[in-house]
Parts: structure tokens; sequence; C-alpha cells
């Protein structure tokens, strides 16, 4: 960066802006489509007109808003909340492999969700997005401990190690008490999948304005991210406070992940792939890489659905099953290519 | 490895010296309690379940007398076949995790962490999903096709200039895993609901459906693969100081390697292909064995199949048990109990494996 000339920073600066009015409107396009296909294919037309001119009487735009535009938005905000999420994640920890599923923030948080569940049954959706918190930041903790005990310290690959540990026993546990609850069970089997099907609208309104707020925040902090990234030192050294700023984004991150789970279930590796997509075009520079990672998540998110949703008609595959397929091997890859 | 402590041995020669076998005392006590407590734990788990059957009375069916049609009925056709087919199963995973551990030189292999078992996995759903007429017989040759397929995968990818590190290549069998379940879980998606759900039950890794076919199927596999895994165990031994140690010792460490492969692929696809992915059992076994009894291979390779076979054993008699008259799965146990062992092991891995 510092090795380039005035014309080069301004031509990247250039570069980098360009990228956000195309991805914005890549965005609109798929959640446009996104609303259009399914069991009833609708023209675009009408999308456009119930999102515009909503008319109770036409059965499509009640179809439209009641069925289809709650999963679009879900889709949305979970996409880029998890992909945010990873990319501070990647920057604050300098691990390539961070990310809030493999890391055991998302198991964390299905695990609290599901055994308050099992314990007061159906609990105020209004607790949910705070067990869940709770649970995403447990899981992180322990997650953390355990890499920091083993030898050679809390590296990209020891963590990632304890995160799949904790993982695996969280979601032991999870299926114990669905075989001891059926009805829980019952409720709770699709969400488990990482699926967008039949969400519930009205928990956006507890989560929403949360992760808005986390999303938001996260941008803001991403130009100090940027310096963290560099190294503890360096970013002291420029007259950053890093434990606050450390606390700071661990509780965006915790509410981005937690916030997700809630909304769509466990959805894998998303922030893995889309951060390491993004700063292919980007750079390193986390001012950029974070607000493109949002809006190439979300919308990534959302054509993800719609392939879940028309890939085998009638059938839906979940789309935590899609993204699972497409980040593993990218995750492989990360693995392989890493000398330490 | 666990420091060696000489320990006492039982010397047998035969009458001329001409051959003599030195074997630590305490690792041949430890195999005969263990034998014991697997006669113990299998009185037990066929007295346990729904249908209540005294010990006394499993005894006396066992030896061929009927107590009651019922009691018959419910030992020889229920508890028996699912009991053998938990302790052959168990050993079959626990031996290769231990021949994984060996020829990978890395102690947190496991057949289900490395994704030979997701492999095993993905080839009988597909066959089972897309393909319901071939089933049966040709079930553990497909599951087997699967897994060695996964375990070159892995082992080609976690092979990179710099050489294997034991973290990578879990990691990469993690990943690995990963992408096999999404593709399980689409077919699962995508197959009629009933063959789905026969799947599925069969992918918690419980041992509750297993007939005297499956333990025809499983003890005649071991009968083939144990015995070729004893032959192998010596060079398995001189193995465990390097590959150019072991060259120098005379073991012949490519052939040696493959043959490994191959047997502990065999052992877990087949026990997969029977019971569905059982975790952390392979990761467990050997190094129990290790605490329990430093042994030479062979005596070692014992221990831990029995160790296995007591685990799982065990496992299924929790899980039958505990929250009776709910079933948990055996492979939720195992998980259960794998976890915390695994996380031991990784913080006590060693820094240069670490990183």
């Amino acid at each position: 960066m510092n090795q380039m000339s005035a014309p080069a920073i301004v031509s990247h600066k250039l570069r980098a802006w360009s990228g956000v009015p195309a991805l914005l409107l890549a965005l609109l396009a798929v959640f446009l489509l996104h609303i259009a296909v399914g069991a009833k294919p609708l023209p675009i037309q009408t999308v456009i007109e119930a999102l515009t001119g909503f008319d109770s009487t036409n059965f499509d735009h009640v179809i439209i808003r009641n069925l289809r535009l709650p999963r679009a938005v879900i889709a949305i905000v979970v996409g880029a909340s998890l992909s945010l999420a990873g990319a501070l994640m990647q920057g604050v920890t300098r691990n390539p492999l961070a990310d809030p599923s493999l890391l055991g923030l998302t198991s964390g948080a299905a695990f609290a969700v599901v055994v308050s569940t099992a314990l007061f049954g159906a609990a105020g959706l209004a607790l949910i997005p705070w067990i869940a918190m709770a649970g995403a930041l447990g899981a992180a903790a322990i997650v953390y401990l355990i890499a920091r005990l083993v030898p050679g310290g809390a590296t990209p690959l020891s963590l990632t190690l304890a995160g799949a540990a904790i993982s695996a026993f969280l979601g032991a546990v999870i299926s114990v008490i669905h075989l001891l609850n059926q009805d829980t069970f019952e409720n709770l089997r699709v969400w488990l999948t990482g699926g967008l099907a039949g969400r519930d609208i009205a928990l956006l309104a507890y989560v929403g304005p949360w992760m808005a707020l986390a999303l938001l925040a996260g941008i803001v902090l991403a130009a100090r991210v940027t310096l963290l990234a560099m190294g503890d030192e360096v970013a002291q050294g420029l007259g950053i406070r890093t434990g606050l700023l450390k606390a700071q984004l661990l509780a965006v991150v915790v509410v981005l992940s937690a916030g997700s789970v809630a909304l769509a279930g466990p959805l894998g590796f998303i922030g893995l792939v889309i951060p390491h997509v993004v700063r292919l075009y980007v750079g390193s520079d986390y001012r950029w890489i974070v607000p493109y990672a949002a809006l190439a998540g979300a919308a990534y998110l959302v054509s993800v659905d719609i392939v879940a949703r028309i890939a085998i008609p009638p059938r839906e595959i979940s789309t935590g099953i899609i993204t699972a397929m497409i980040g593993a091997p990218l995750f492989v890859h990360l693995v392989r290519r890493r000398t330490r | 490895m666990t420091a060696m402590v000489p320990p006492r041995h039982l010397v047998l020669r035969s009458p001329a010296q001409r051959v003599a076998l030195r074997l630590p005392l305490r690792a041949l006590v430890i195999l005969a309690l263990l034998t014991a407590a697997l006669i113990v734990l299998t009185v037990l788990s066929l007295a346990t379940g729904s249908y209540g059957v005294a010990p006394g009375e499993v005894w006396e069916t066992l030896r061929g007398m009927t107590v009651s049609r019922a009691i018959d009925n419910v030992v020889w056709e229920f508890r028996f076949p699912r009991t053998l087919a938990a302790a052959l199963v168990g050993a079959m995973m626990a031996l290769s995790g231990a021949v994984l551990q060996n020829a990978t030189r890395n102690s947190l292999a496991d057949p289900s962490l490395v994704g030979v078992s997701q492999g095993a996995a993905l080839a009988v759903v597909t066959m089972t999903v897309l393909f319901p007429a071939f089933s049966g017989g040709l079930r553990p040759w497909i599951a087997f096709a699967g897994s060695i397929l996964v375990a070159l995968a892995v082992r080609s990818l976690s092979h990179t200039s710099q050489g294997g590190s034991a973290i990578r290549f879990i990691l990469m069998g993690i990943g690995l895993s990963a992408f096999i379940s999404s593709i399980t879980s689409a077919l699962l998606t995508y197959g009629e609901i009933d063959r789905a759900m026969t799947a599925l039950s069969w992918l918690a890794g419980s041992i509750n459906a297993t007939s005297w076919t499956d333990v025809r199927t499983l003890a005649g596999w071991t009968a083939v693969l144990l015995p070729s895994l004893l032959l192998t165990s010596r060079a398995m031994s001189a193995m465990q100081f390097g590959d150019a140690t072991a060259l120098g010792l005379g073991a012949p460490v490519a052939l040696t390697r493959n043959l490994q492969l191959a047997i502990a692929v065999g052992f877990a696809a087949i026990a997969t292909s029977v019971v569905g992915p059982l975790g952390f059992v392979g990761l467990i076994a050997p190094h129990a064995a290790r605490r329990l009894a430093p042994a030479g291979m062979g005596l070692h390779l014992l221990l831990t199949g029995a160790l296995g076979a007591l685990l799982v054993l065990f496992a299924d008699l929790v899980g039958r048990a505990a929250f009776a008259p709910v079933q948990i799965p055996a492979g939720l146990i195992t998980a259960l109990v794998g976890v915390p062992v695994f996380v031991v092991l990784l913080i006590r891995s060693r820094p240069a494996n670490a990183s």
C-alpha cells in the first residue's frame, strides 16, 4: 500500500468505489429474483408493484408481502451479518480461517436456544436473542481458552480445531435434547439445518434493530481494524486502545452471529467465504473489506437461497447445506495454503 | 508416546528355548481384566431393556436352556446380535483409529475426524436413496469404496511441500467431512421421505436395528482384517520411530503404510456400513490403551480392540438405559465422551505437532 504512487492510490479508490453501485444493483436484482421465483413464479413487474403499491385484494401481492418478502429480508440481514462478522474476526485475530461457524459461535448460540427452549418451553421471542448471545459468547470464550492451552498458543489452526471440537460436542448434546423432547425437536429441526424457510418475521422485529446497530458499528470500527490487522503493537503505536477496540469488536461479532442464528439457524462458512472473495477485489484494507463483505454477503445468501428454493422442485434444500457445499472446499484450500 | 518405564514381563519359552515370547505382565493382566469386563457388560446388555430379564436367566439362556419362550426370543433374536455388533463395531473403530494414528504419525487421527466415516456414509446414503434395489450384501463394499476415496483425497491434500502436519491433516479432514456431509444432507432432502428416514436413523450411529446378518458381516471382515493387521504389527512398531529409522530397521515402510491405510479404511468402512458413523472411538481407545499399559504393538492392538469394544458396548448400554424408553444412539454418547478426550489430547499434543 505505502509503495503506491499517488495516481495508483486514486485509481485504487476509484476502483473500490465503483464496486459499490455494482454490488447494490446486484443485490437489488437477486432480491427481486428471490421474491419472483418459487412454487408460483411471479413476473418481476408484479414484484415491483407489490413493493411499491401494495394491493391487499391482489392474491399475488399478499403472497409477496406475507411469505416471500420476509424471507428475502432475513436472507439479506443474515448474509450481511455473518460475512461482516467473519471479516471482523479475520481482521482482529489475523486468522484467515476465522468465521462465526468455524469458531463455535453459531453452535454456541444454537445450543443456548435449544437448551432454553427445552427447559422453559417456548420462551418468549424477546428472550431468544439474549440467550443466543450468551451462548455465542460462552462458546467463543471456551474455544479461545482451549486454543490458548494448546502448545503453540491460539494459532488459526488450533482455534479452528478447538471450534470444531466444541461444535461437535454441542451438536451431540443438541441431538440428545432433541431425542428427549420430541415436541421441541419438531419445532427446531428445520431451524437447526440452517434453513430460511418459514422463518418468523416477528423475531426480526426483536433482533433486527440490534443487528442493524451492530452492522453500523462494524462499518464504523472497520478503519481501526485495518490498523489492528497490522499487529497490536503497531495499532497501539498509532494511538488505538487495542483492548477497548477488541471488546467493542467482540460485542459486534457476538450480536451479529447470535442474531443470525436466532433468525436462520446455524449457517456455515458464509463468514469465511465472502471476506476472502471480497479481498480479491478490494485488497487488505478493512475500511473497504467490511462494507463490501456486508453487501456481498447479503447478495450471496439471497442467491444461495434462490438456488435452495428452486434446485429440486417441489422440495427445498436447506440453505445451510448449500453454503457448506460451497464453503468447505474453500476452507480446505485455505488450510492447505497455510504454511505455518 | 508415553515414557516407557520398563515393566515386569512374563517370558514364555519353548522347551528348547528356540522361541521365546516376552510379554509385559501388566498389559496381560489388563487384557484379562478387560475381557472380564466385556463379559460382564455383555450379560448386563443382554439383561437390560424394556423387557426385563434377570442376569441369572440370561446365563441360563446362553447355556442353551429355555427359561421361557419370550426370554429366548428377546435374548437370541434382539439383544444378542445387538450386543455382539456393538462390541465388534467398537473393536473395529478402535483398531481403525490405532492404525490411522500409526500410519499418519498423528495422535489426533480418528476415522470420523478425517472423513473416512463420512465417505462411507455418503456412499451408503447415495445407494439407499438413489438405488434402493441394491442393498444388503453390496453395502460394505460400497462403503469401502467411498471411504477409500476420501482417505486418498485427505492424504494427497494434506501432503504439501512442507510435509504433513498433525493439525492441518485433521482440519483438512474436517473440511472434507463438512463438504461430504452437505452432499449427504442434500441427498436426504432429495430422496423419498421413508428412504431418507431409514438413512437418517442410520446416520446417527445407532446400533438398535442390527441383526445376525450384520453380525456375520462384521465378524467375517474382522476375521480377515485383524490377522492381516497383526502381521504388519512388527513393521508398525518400527515405524513409530519415524520412516528413516524404520527403513534402517528393515521394515517395508511404503508397503506397510499402504496396507495399513487399506486396513484402517476397511475396518472403519465396514463398521460404518452396518451401524453408521460412530465418532471418536478410534481416537479414545488407542490412547487409553497406551495409558493403561505400555505394550508391544501386537498386544497394544489387542488392548485397543478390547477397549473399543468395551466403550461402544457401554455407550450402547447407557444410550439404551439412561433415558428409557427413549434410545440415545451410541454415536452421540461416544461423541460426548470423545470431545473432552480430544481436547485434552489437543492440549497435550507436542509443540512440534501443533504448528
